[in-house]
């Protein structure tokens, strides 16, 4: 896609809402802008209705600014809070059925490739805990052993949110929820490692409470997925919602976790990969 | 009630702390020109992310 496809005709140019004109007019279409630049260029995301404080928006925010090709990027989504952001931002998204994303990416990114054959076209499932880790396992495991070039992103917030606060396979043990009053049984799935066997070149747990250290995680794991194989990353992103605590507490919230060791950040990386890496990094150079 | 956060540009050194944790969008810009931070008050929640960040004490909560 260009940037023709996104202009305006100008019979209509009074008329169009004055959000969409700043996307076309200072979007990051076609520029080099990351991370560090936000706040000088129209962000793709555009009054989502996520609660006040949401980890999950901040994280989402993030990952919309460190994409590396936005015009060229297809997110497939899931139901669960991060569906809720895609209506409103302004990439290409498909929202399949509850679990079923990392199947409709693999077909969507195999199609794409007999269409565009000299093209990089990055397909990147984003989805809850609910969708990657309990009910769409199955699909995420079978995409990672077929080694399909996709990124997973899971967005990491310990429970079932948008349904009113149910345990799920990524809550800590012990956790006490709306819908979870006697406590979780059995201890949060180790995600990572299992990506990490199930074929995964590249496999990353970060925190929005990093930006730029997510935001170099995510683009690895994008263009490693194009080369190399398929990647995942982690983002634990806290709800206040559900888990109780005042709006501005997020950020802090996240930094005391991984001072107390419940929250890990991490990194692990095969051979292959890193060599891969190791040559892009310096072509661009 | 309507909840937004009130800048006080005097106290702002344009740190860009606020916009890397707040999680909405297009609500907090930087002006290159004068260095400082813009507040976009009709896109604010107010839950105040920024007024913990801020270094400064630039950022409050207005409750009106």
């Amino acid at each position: 896609m260009t940037k023709n496809i996104l202009k305006m005709s100008p019979a209509f140019a009074d008329i169009i809402p004055a959000e969409y004109r700043e996307l076309v007019d200072n979007g990051p279409y076609g520029r080099d802008v990351g991370v560090a630049e936000l706040g000088t260029f129209k962000e793709l995301l555009e009054e989502h209705p996520l609660c006040a404080g949401c980890g999950l928006a901040l994280a989402l925010r993030i990952f919309l600014a460190s994409l590396p090709a936005p015009e060229d990027t297809i997110v497939v989504g899931s139901t669960g809070c991060s569906s809720l952001v895609f209506p409103q931002a302004a990439v290409q998204n498909i929202h399949s059925l509850f679990g079923n994303q990392n199947s409709v990416a693999s077909g969507l990114k195999r199609a794409l490739k007999l269409r565009f054959p000299d093209k990089d076209k990055d397909v990147i499932v984003v989805a809850g805990d609910g969708a990657t880790a309990d009910i769409g396992l199955d699909m995420v495991m079978h995409s990672w052993f077929r080694r399909e070039n996709i990124t997973t992103i899971m967005l990491d917030n310990e429970a079932y949110a948008n349904t009113g606060g149910q345990e799920s396979g990524m809550s800590q043990q012990g956790t006490v929820l709306y819908m979870a009053p006697k406590g979780k049984n059995f201890p949060k799935i180790s995600m990572p490692e299992l990506a990490r066997e199930a074929g995964c070149v590249y496999v990353a747990v970060g925190t929005p409470a990093q930006p730029r250290k997510l935001e170099k995680m995510l683009k690895r794991a994008i263009i490693l997925a194009r080369h190399v194989g398929p990647t995942y990353v982690q983002i634990m992103t806290p709800c206040p919602t559900n888990y109780k605590f005042k709006n501005n507490e997020t950020v802090n919230r996240l930094k005391g976790l991984e001072k107390d060791g419940v929250f890990k950040p991490r990194e692990y990386i095969t051979a292959e990969a890193q060599e891969a890496l190791n040559r892009l990094e310096e072509v661009s150079k | 009630m309507y909840v937004a956060i009130k800048l006080d540009k005097e106290k702002c050194i344009g740190c860009k702390m606020c916009i890397f944790v707040c999680p909405e969008a297009n609500v907090i810009a930087f002006c290159p020109k004068s260095k400082k931070v813009e507040v976009n008050e009709a896109r604010c929640k107010g839950c105040g992310l920024c007024v913990v960040a801020c270094p400064k004490d630039a950022l409050s909560l207005d409750n009106n």
